[in-house]
């Protein structure tokens, strides 16, 4: 295993170092970067045009120039990087310590939730292959798959953004809205569940009664402006999360599944008090978030062990699924505490420019929001492609699995269609994903690129797009390379999933 | 076999031996492997249709105004000549009777925007047509050799190979098209070098076929005889790996149209005085609340044309790979789809082929080698079309 | 008399397929009494396997079944789902064909077993563990406590049919339903499978609907016959009339079609042995008389090299570099005219042997003579002039042709390749070939997937022939086949030896084929040899235990024969220990 990993690493280097020789060629051939100097007709021009030839060695043969910036990377081995200076002389590994994190941040986020959409939507839809459902998400595969990026940005941000932000000014739905939302919701939520004909026709009507209901109550609230969950609806929910998920993954019969996931909630709510006042103003930012985040899962792993019973793994599983929602239930309640605060800050609180917006300061929450608030449409943009990726793969990948022989066998038993989607095909048909996990991540970082320069972030990709078209090396091999270790990375990442999905490998 | 030769048998108890050389007997002739691909790709509706959109975007670009751009063919504008802003550029097309003056407007500098979007299409495909051209050749020609020869061959291409996915696409494919703006030849020479940075999908996609291809008996038994390496890869294995490439190469030419007008946004692809529709929406981006028909139209067309690639690709694939069909009288009617039939009659959903059916001519098999990769994995995880 | 527990009455089935509805069962009765094993025979395309699995409601949507299925006189086929659930597994359960896919990779054994006995609440948690585990003991797994927690693929194939069975037997159904279970098998691993269902029967005193295309597997388990053909019951009855005197003709060529393993004694044998010692003289005085021809001594001379002769041959497969050694220390001679089968079970290395002669593996060891002259060490120019005396028929009916070559172009490819004759010499030789192997000559322009597997297999044959080889390779060539289709391709293959005279190495599972075909034969277990000698001698006095455990093994298709054959071969284990 170690030494897999190590041999990988090795032949990750050496791909690195072709792919830093490939790039760097191009780009010092692919235009001169005295040109606009030698055009200009500034006094110290001579001066200029010797500076830039110092900062970029360009009186060095171009084997020379790579030599020079490969040994400044290989001080990283020695925790001493020298990423070189760009054309006006900026150290470019400062550059990349600013630009690094956001790019990354949306790069992550943008991966995480089109992993988790992309998959849930691959299994609807393939357990409801030749639904109207699947057509409709099959065509919108499709779209997402043929809608440049940039073209769809610029939409969302007049249509997302800023109409609402306009909206904001004064939160309130018209009948027209409320009619519409309700209808959509009458439609779609019965395809999902799906069922008898009967049973489509009263999910439809109760999902319209409910909508009738909670949006002219959400604007009585004034809930766009001072949203709140509060400790009762999210013990409401959480209940109905043990309750779902039990159905969902093991049958209500499966009485120890349902009171671990149970106590659990109960668990949950006692600890909503006792963290309030510790995450008013978390002493460790997100480290004390996520630090309490794993001791609840800790917790839920627990308490699923023990009162599993014979039903251990499923209990353990519904557990951590409920508790995982119930915290992240609590961390929107404590978003939605500073929202009304955030937006006395920063009342168009949709941001359609920059990664943060400049000179704000606010508590640990407000600081949250706004750059909560700055990725939302970069994110939404960089996700269309890769959920679509991660539906499409899903889909056909559950539907291989759900024709392998040894989903006959499951039936053959007697095994109800819930368990065998989730337990016998689920897991079999996520072996394949993980590869394009890998390739998925590469392409996310091709997207930031795009969503970066039409957002007008000073990310990476900026910093890549500016270095190449001034045939400047540095940055853009900073980039290649920082990308390139991440692509590696994930790659490999995506190797062990395989073998800890499928027992068959062992690495 | 000492049993005397009986008499011949009447029908009900020949044996399936018999039945067999009698049905080659009897004339009646099964389809043939194109005619299949084609009956089930003409029954695919969503590719029909968009087979007839993508050939009207062709007629419609290429006759308006010619090759040369030059006002040439039947819309007497040129791209690039500029003029006087009528209206304030708005399209005409929406009140006069037919077109009008400016159907689709004018820039701000009263180039006819129709003319231009047309250019810009016509430049568009052309790149995308180039790049999926030069990537499928160079791919299918590294993964053909790589997958044959294994050994070192195959070591050396796909550590090559490994060198080009390490680097994201979109960005390799900039470099690539930076590069180019040095060279003649234009937009041409621009679609070979963003090819460069997109075979790789090609190639470990032929590679894992023909890696199949080589545990078939066929390729066994040409082996075996003596034949030629060259003979076995363009006789045996390229011909039997067709159906792959070609589904591969459409889904690489939508992905081209994406990655073309990307590149054109950036500033890495087509360059003035030339035009296409990426570099359109970049020019035009900061007009759309003010006149957002300099934006929507390259855009609609760049979703036109991507859109019914990709839907041609996906009937191609259903066609050639039948194993996921969903083609023609498969299809469930509207309230099936809704469920307001209950469960779809058996007409309604044909399922897969049962063991005991899947032996006599008039069941077709998908040819050898089509059926080792997985139904809607027609082209593998790598090919571009996310990076736009 | 007892209530049938299952019974089919009137049984219909279609198919909704692209070429519109094909019928694949047209009406068929039968019932499985308690305690009885009922097989269902037939070739492919009988329905028989459609028919049986209407019982578990396990047939793909684009199926519609009419008719009544009666389990314990409960109407199957008008059960809602969640009957049908209730009734699987519990009532009615399955064993199928392949072993190596019926278990779920990802989980682990265990899983698999105690998810069967909750589903039915039949025991939960540690007591489902432990009744699992007495199930992989009951069914002949060793050390089940421990391997239980392994996963599927560190079993072997018959292991993992042990488990199906454990699985299907899991909840005491009344009906079990086994769809060629041991088809997958290898022989000896078929006859311990085959014991085990008539044990589990015994005790559990459970109806078994076994489903075979294998005579012998018939004559070894079933009490009562069911004869498919083309989705209709030709005839049924007690098993010892069926197999000894069947009625209907079909029945009747069904079983001439079966390759027989005779035993001493049997009379056709003599008259075999006389052509043998024929055959035999004849060359010998062939050669002397070329020789003498040949103006040479008789002293100094060196006989005709063998057609194809292996000295301390070993092969190893690489892997990452890491070479696995497969076969060891392999000798043996092919003279001319010869057949020679190579027997053995699944990974004894039979056709890594096979594949060496043809070049498409290295040889590791050793020396491969072809006509005196070792062939992997040949410069590439007279290797490739060597291969023109070989050919090769290959197992794989569908994947032995080019799909995208007409069948002309596939049997003169040949000739192609070793710039041989023009376009029409080539197409004569075609039609003389085809006429051989007595297909029409107007398949020459018709693709591979127009023909059925056997007429492919003939097809394969001739191009094997095209260059008139001294040396013909038969790799399993009739294995895929039905058994009638077998019959007739195992006929033409000997017609077309004794035509031709081409040596033959030919590779088989099957002790019965190489029994009807070869001049001699060699057994090989895990890549080393376990006996040579002529067919007489290796197959009907055997000298080592393994090859009396696979001859042992093998069903015959006579009901007495096997049940003496089957208490022999218990006592031979038993005396093997």
């Amino acid at each position: 295993m170690y030494s897999y990993v190590l041999k990988r690493l090795l032949s990750a280097i050496a791909v690195l170092f072709g792919a830093s020789l490939l790039v760097f060629v191009l780009v010092i051939n692919s235009g001169d970067p005295l040109q606009e100097l030698r055009e200009s007709n500034a006094e110290n021009v001579e001066f200029l045009i010797q500076q830039r030839i110092a900062f970029m060695n360009l009186d060095e043969p171009w084997y020379s120039r790579y030599w020079i910036w490969l040994t400044g990377i290989a001080g990283c081995a020695v925790g001493a990087c020298d990423f070189g200076t760009n054309m006006s002389g900026q150290d470019v590994g400062a550059m990349v310590a600013n630009s690094a994190s956001s790019t990354l941040r949306l790069v992550f986020i943008a991966t995480i939730l089109s992993i988790i959409i992309g998959i849930l939507t691959g299994i609807v839809t393939a357990i409801r292959q030749y639904s109207s459902l699947d057509y409709a998400v099959s065509f919108f595969v499709f779209l997402f798959f043929s809608l440049p990026v940039f073209w769809a940005a610029v939409l969302a941000k007049d249509w997302m953004g800023i109409t609402y932000n306009n909206w904001l000014r004064e939160p309130q739905f018209s009948w027209t809205q409320i009619i519409i939302v309700a209808v959509v919701a009458a439609i779609l939520v019965p395809l999902i569940i799906g069922g008898s004909t009967r049973r489509r026709l009263l999910t439809g009507a109760a999902m319209f009664g409910f909508v009738l209901v909670v949006m002219p109550l959400m604007d009585s609230l004034n809930y766009a402006l001072e949203p709140r969950l509060g400790p009762a609806v999210i013990t409401l929910l959480g209940i109905g999360l043990a309750f779902g998920l039990t159905a969902l993954l093991s049958g209500l019969k499966n009485r120890r599944v349902l009171y671990s996931a149970l106590t659990v909630v109960g668990i949950g709510l006692v600890s909503y008090y006792a963290t309030f006042w510790l995450l008013i103003e978390p002493p460790g930012g997100w480290l004390t978030v996520i630090g309490l985040f794993l001791v609840t899962i800790a917790v839920a792993v627990l308490v699923g062990r023990t009162m599993g019973g014979h039903a251990k793994g499923q209990a353990v599983a519904v557990s951590v699924i409920t508790a995982a929602l119930f915290a992240v239930m609590v961390l929107l309640d404590h978003f939605m505490r500073a929202w009304p605060g955030f937006l006395g800050m920063k009342p168009r609180p949709i941001a359609t420019i920059g990664s943060s917006s400049p000179n704000f300061s606010g508590d640990f929450w407000e600081v949250a929001l706004d750059q909560g608030t700055q990725l939302v449409l970069p994110t939404t943009i960089l996700m269309l492609v890769s959920v679509a990726t991660y539906t499409r793969y899903t889909r056909s990948s559950m539907l291989e699995a759900v024709n392998q022989d040894y989903i006959r066998t499951a039936r053959a038993k007697g095994v109800n269609e819930r368990t065998v989607v989730f337990k016998h095909a689920f897991r079999n048909s996520m072996i394949p994903l993980t590869t394009i996990v890998a390739f998925d991540f590469a392409g996310l970082i091709g997207g930031a690129v795009v969503v970066e320069q039409v957002f007008g972030w000073s990310g990476m990709g900026n910093m890549f797009v500016t270095g190449l078209s001034n045939s400047d090396p540095a940055p853009v091999m900073a980039f290649t390379l920082i990308t390139g270790a991440a692509a590696v990375l994930f790659n490999l990442i995506a190797d062990l999933m395989y073998a800890v999905l499928d027992p068959r490998i062992r690495v | 076999m000492s049993q005397p030769t009986p008499p011949i048998p009447p029908e009900d108890v020949r044996s399936a031996a018999e039945v067999e050389d009698a049905k080659l007997a009897s004339a009646q002739r099964s389809y043939s492997q194109g005619q299949l691909v084609r009956k089930r790709f003409f029954a695919h509706k969503p590719a029909v249709v968009s087979m007839a959109v993508l050939v009207f975007i062709i007629l419609l670009s290429v006759s308006s105004i010619g090759f040369s751009g030059q006002g040439t063919g039947w819309w007497s504008k040129s791209f690039s000549a500029t003029g006087l802003t009528v209206d304030g550029g708005r399209p005409t097309m929406f009140n006069a009777a037919f077109l009008g003056e400016h159907p689709f407007g004018q820039d701000s500098i009263g180039r006819d925007y129709f003319a231009m979007v047309m250019r810009g299409t016509q430049q568009s495909l052309l790149v995308a047509l180039g790049v999926a051209l030069s990537s499928t050749f160079l791919g299918v020609l590294v993964g053909a050799l790589a997958g044959y020869f294994r050994g070192w061959i195959e070591a050396v291409l796909m550590r090559i190979t490994d060198v080009v996915i390490v680097v994201p696409l979109l960005a390799l494919a900039a470099v690539f098209g930076a590069y180019a703006q040095g060279l003649p030849g234009g937009t041409l020479t621009l679609a070979l070098f963003i090819g460069l940075a997109t075979w790789t999908g090609t190639a470990r996609l032929v590679r894992a076929e023909i890696l199949s291809l080589r545990e078939k008996e066929y390729v066994a038994a040409a082996i075996a005889m003596g034949a030629h390496p060259a003979r076995i890869i363009l006789k045996h294995m390229l011909p039997n790996s067709i159906g792959v490439i070609v589904v591969n190469a459409t889904f690489a030419i939508a992905a081209a149209i994406l990655l073309e007008t990307t590149l054109s946004y950036l500033g890495f692809g087509v360059q003035p005085p030339e035009t296409s529709l990426g570099a359109l929406i970049q020019d035009n981006q900061n007009a759309f609340t003010t006149r957002p028909w300099l934006f929507w139209f390259p855009g609609l067309f760049i979703i036109a044309i991507a859109l019914s690639v990709n839907f041609i690709g996906d009937g191609l694939r259903d066609a050639i790979d039948p194993r996921q069909k969903r083609s023609g009288a498969n299809r469930p009617g509207w309230r099936t789809a809704f469920g307001l039939l209950g469960r779809a009659t058996a007409e309604e959903r044909s399922g897969k082929q049962v063991s005991e059916l899947s032996g006599g001519p008039t069941q077709m098999q998908p040819p050898a080698g089509m059926t080792d990769h997985g139904p809607d994995f027609g082209h593998d995880p790598t090919d571009e079309k996310r990076d736009s | 008399m007892p209530a049938p527990v299952l019974s089919y009455k009137d049984i219909r089935v279609s198919f909704a397929t692209e070429f519109g509805d094909v019928d694949a069962v047209k009406g068929v009765s039968f019932e499985v009494m308690p305690g009885e094993v009922v097989a269902v025979v037939g070739e492919s395309g009988s329905g028989k396997s459609v028919t049986s699995s209407t019982a578990m409601g396990l047939l793909p949507e684009s199926a519609s079944v009419q008719g009544e299925v009666l389990l314990e006189g409960r109407n199957v086929l008008k059960m809602s789902t969640a009957e049908l659930r209730r009734l699987r597994g519990s009532d009615i359960s399955m064993v199928f064909q392949e072993p190596m896919t019926a278990l779920n990779p990802v989980l682990r054994v265990s899983d698999q077993l105690v998810e069967a006995l909750q589903v039915h609440e039949v025991a939960f948690g540690g007591k489902a563990l432990e009744k699992s585990i007495e199930l992989l003991e009951r069914v002949g797994i060793p050390e089940a406590r421990t391997k239980i927690r392994q996963y599927p693929h560190q079993f072997s194939g018959g292991q993992r049919q042990r488990i199906v069975i454990a699985m299907a037997i899991a909840c005491g159904p009344k009906v079990i339903i086994a769809d060629e279970p041991t088809t997958a098998l290898d022989v000896t691993v078929q006859a311990e499978i085959l014991d085990l269902l008539r044990e589990l029967k015994q005790e559990l005193n459970t109806g078994i609907l076994l489903i075979t295309h294998n005579m012998g597997v018939v004559a070894d388990m079933a009490d009562r016959v069911v004869v498919m053909l083309n989705g209709e019951v030709v005839e049924t009855g007690p098993v010892a009339k069926i197999l000894g005197h069947p009625e209907h003709p079909y029945t009747r060529r069904l079983l001439a079609a079966m390759p027989l393993l005779r035993e001493a004694g049997d009379p056709s044998l003599e008259r075999e042995q006389e052509q043998e010692r024929v055959r035999v003289t004849e060359r010998a005085a062939r050669e002397t008389s070329h020789r003498a021809a040949a103006g040479m001594s008789s002293g100094a001379a060196s006989p005709a090299p063998a057609a194809l002769e292996a000295k301390d041959v070993a092969l190893e497969y690489k892997f990452r570099r890491k070479a696995t050694r497969v076969v060891h220390d392999l000798n043996f001679t092919v003279q001319p005219g010869e057949i020679m089968g190579l027997v053995g079970e699944s990974g004894s290395g039979k056709s890594t042997v096979a594949k060496a002669v043809l070049g498409l593996l290295d040889v590791a060891e050793g020396e491969l003579r072809v006509r005196g002259e070792n062939m992997p060490a040949l410069p590439s120019k007279q290797k490739k002039a060597l291969k023109r005396e070989i050919g090769v028929v290959f197992q794989d009916p569908a994947a032995s042709l080019d799909p995208r070559f007409p069948i002309g172009d596939i049997i003169t490819e040949p000739m192609v390749v070793h710039k041989e004759g023009d376009k029409d010499s080539r197409m004569a030789r075609a039609r003389e070939l085809l006429d051989a192997v007595r297909l029409p000559s107007s398949v020459l322009n018709r693709y591979p997937h127009e023909l059925s597997g056997g007429q492919r297999q003939r097809i394969s044959i001739a191009r094997a022939l095209t260059l008139n080889p001294t040396l013909l390779i038969a790799d399993e060539p009739t294995s895929a086949l039905d058994v009638s289709v077998q019959a007739a391709v195992l006929e033409l293959f000997s017609e077309l030896q004794q035509h031709y005279g081409f040596a033959c190495l030919f590779v088989s599972h099957d002790l019965a084929v190489v029994d009807s075909l070869a001049h001699k034969v060699l057994v090989m277990q895990n890549g080393r040899t376990v006996e040579q000698g002529t067919t007489d001698q290796v197959l009907r006095h055997a000298k080592e235990s393994y090859t009396q455990q696979l001859l042992a093994a093998a069903p015959v298709p006579n009901p007495e024969t096997q049940a003496r054959r089957r208490t022999e071969r218990q006592r031979l284990l038993a005396a093997l220990g």
